[in-house]
């Protein structure tokens, strides 16, 4: 069963149809990339997905539970995490407490919520710890986020999503904006999280996609035109024309 | 007369953390504050005056009100944003402010409600200055060790993410109107207790404590102040109403003084003297 599924899901904004009646279904354990040339809806569709949008028409189910409609503080509790596109972190908070308010939201409990000093939560000072660890950042955990360079709050922007301990992990362009070197290192990093969550993946880059994916989805003004293996993708004729023609090469 | 400006300062000072809770650390510039000082001074002024409660029942009762109060104005306004948020505080003072000025058979309306006693309390007369003096600088210490508990647990630390992302933070799981509204709770909870307190200390709860001039008092203050850290507020209640204490005597234009020490700390000093102060420590630490 899919751990993440959308039925005839749509958004408009006015005239716009942004996301038009995608059926998508995530298997619990892989990596599922989406593709599609700018302004296909691909940040829109992850925006339905987390809630942050309420879609204009179809459903979302998360475990064979529905979520439409559900605000998005509740379904970050439900396990789903997502990075955002455009680097959105805490920039006048260090790079620990960036995790640490993350790790914070999930956590089991919210005892001492306003007595409690924050060190004392050992399960979640270790949890934001091993986030910062896990993308090569706890050497800087104490620098401002603000004051670190671009491709580090890249790093950062992943951390924070990682943090929350979620089920299911959705990147937009994690690795947008990176030098060659970053993103290499941006794909392993990746690469080491595969397996260990089910995850979600928006990316521009073919080579990248082609190498990480399980499964991939191709969107095209709003609406899917084809799902596959990497393999099948690269042969179906309709998506070089409306996508891969101009870019694979 | 010293003791009672340093009292009154400390008072200035509980009201100003409470607003900074707001303004400082969740990044919401109310401009209704005195709602809540008002509403408590006046609630507690009365039942202190006819019903004779104790000073600890007051002090109780006005951080009910406040919070109360808080709840009621917070939740109207938790769901705007920006210039619309500030209006709305702003106008809902402006409502309760009205109410107290045309129910004048309960708050004495431009009168004032005259004849708050300061009831004693194991055989302490706090009707002597020093006594009161010495109970509300131990209260003050009191709020100010409760505001810094809460700053720097993970509340404080939530209000502040909001401050700093409010999209974000609402993506990582938290309900950010509803924390917006427990900021506005407790930071009403304070302004209560800093009104009752008021109320006795002056042994009337004047129509201004209900005023937007009393609210515009309070955000001058800990802007001055700076409404970076836990101290601003503090600093710039000692700035204020020592102020409005000294020059206002020997000048009656004062508050021109107080726009143009304004202007400078929002050119110069977003940080208020805290600011300030931390940088001219670190150039004079530099030169030597
Ligand atoms: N909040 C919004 N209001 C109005 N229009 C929007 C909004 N968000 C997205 N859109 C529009 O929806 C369309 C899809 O945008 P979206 O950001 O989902 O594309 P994308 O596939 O993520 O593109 P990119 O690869 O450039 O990130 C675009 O035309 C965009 O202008
Ligand atoms: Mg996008």
């Amino acid at each position: 069963m899919a751990l993440l599924e959308a039925r005839e899901l749509s958004k408009s904004f006015g005239a716009l149809t942004a996301v038009n009646a995608v059926n998508l279904r995530i298997e619990p354990g892989t990596l599922h990339s989406i593709i599609g040339p700018n302004g296909a809806g691909k940040t829109t569709l992850f925006n339905l997905l987390t809630g942050r949008f309420a879609p204009s028409a179809g459903r979302i189910l998360f475990d064979g539970r529905d979520i439409t409609g559900t605000r998005a503080h509740r379904i970050a509790h439900l396990g789903l995490a997502r990075s955002f596109q455009r680097t959105n972190v805490f920039p006048a908070f260090t790079l620990l407490d960036n995790v640490w308010v993350a790790a914070f939201a999930c956590s089991r409990s919210w005892r001492g919520l306003l007595w409690r000093r924050t060190e004392s939560y050992a399960g979640v000072s270790a949890q934001a710890r091993q986030a910062l660890n896990d993308v090569g950042l706890i050497a800087k955990q104490s620098e401002l986020a603000r004051e670190i360079s671009h491709g580090e709050q890249r790093q950062l922007e992943l951390a924070i999503a990682l943090a929350a301990a979620p089920r299911v992990l959705l990147l937009d362009e994690p690795a947008a904006g990176l030098s060659p070197e970053e993103t290499r290192r941006m794909v392993a990093l990746v690469r080491a999280l595969k397996g260990r969550y089910t995850i979600v993946l928006i990316e521009h880059k073919m080579d990248i996609i082609m190498s990480v994916s399980d499964r991939i989805s191709v969107m095209h003004f709003g609406s899917l035109i084809a799902e596959g293996t990497p393999a099948e993708i690269q042969r179906n004729p309709e998506v070089r024309r409306a996508y891969l023609g101009g870019m694979a090469a | 007369m010293r003791h009672a400006i340093v009292t009154e300062i400390w008072i200035f000072a509980i009201f100003g953390l409470g607003l900074n809770l707001l303004l400082g650390y969740t990044g919401l510039l109310s401009f209704g504050q005195a709602t809540f000082f008002g509403s408590a001074a006046y609630v507690a002024g009365y039942l202190l005056k006819y019903y004779g409660i104790g000073i600890f029942t007051a002090l109780g009762v006005g951080i009910g009100v406040g919070a109360l109060s808080a709840l009621v104005v917070g939740y109207l306004c938790v769901q705007r944003a920006g210039l619309y948020f500030i209006m709305l505080t702003f106008a809902l003072n402006q409502l309760f402010y009205f109410i107290a000025y045309q129910w004048t058979s309960v708050t004495g309306g431009e009168d004032g409600m005259p004849g708050i006693p300061r009831p004693a309390l194991l055989g302490i007369d706090f009707r002597q200055p020093l006594a009161y003096y010495v109970l509300v600088s131990a209260l003050f210490l009191l709020s100010l060790w409760a505001m810094q508990r809460i700053v720097e647990s993970p509340l404080g630390k939530i209000l502040q993410a909001i401050r700093e992302n409010e999209v974000r933070a609402e993506a990582l799981g938290y309900n950010v109107p509803r924390f917006k509204l427990l900021a506005f709770v407790i930071g009403g909870a304070f302004s209560g207790f800093a009104g009752v307190l008021y109320a006795m200390l002056f042994g009337i709860v004047p129509l201004e404590a209900i005023g937007v001039v009393f609210s515009g008092n309070v955000v001058f203050a800990t802007l001055i102040g700076g409404s970076g850290s836990l101290y601003g507020p503090i600093i710039g209640s000692v700035v204020f109403i020592w102020l409005s204490e000294s020059v206002s005597v020997l000048w009656a234009r004062w508050p021109l003084l107080l726009g143009v020490a304004f202007v400078i700390v929002v050119l110069f000093f977003r940080g208020g003297v805290v600011e300030a102060w931390s940088r001219i420590w670190r150039f004079s630490k530099r030169a030597s």
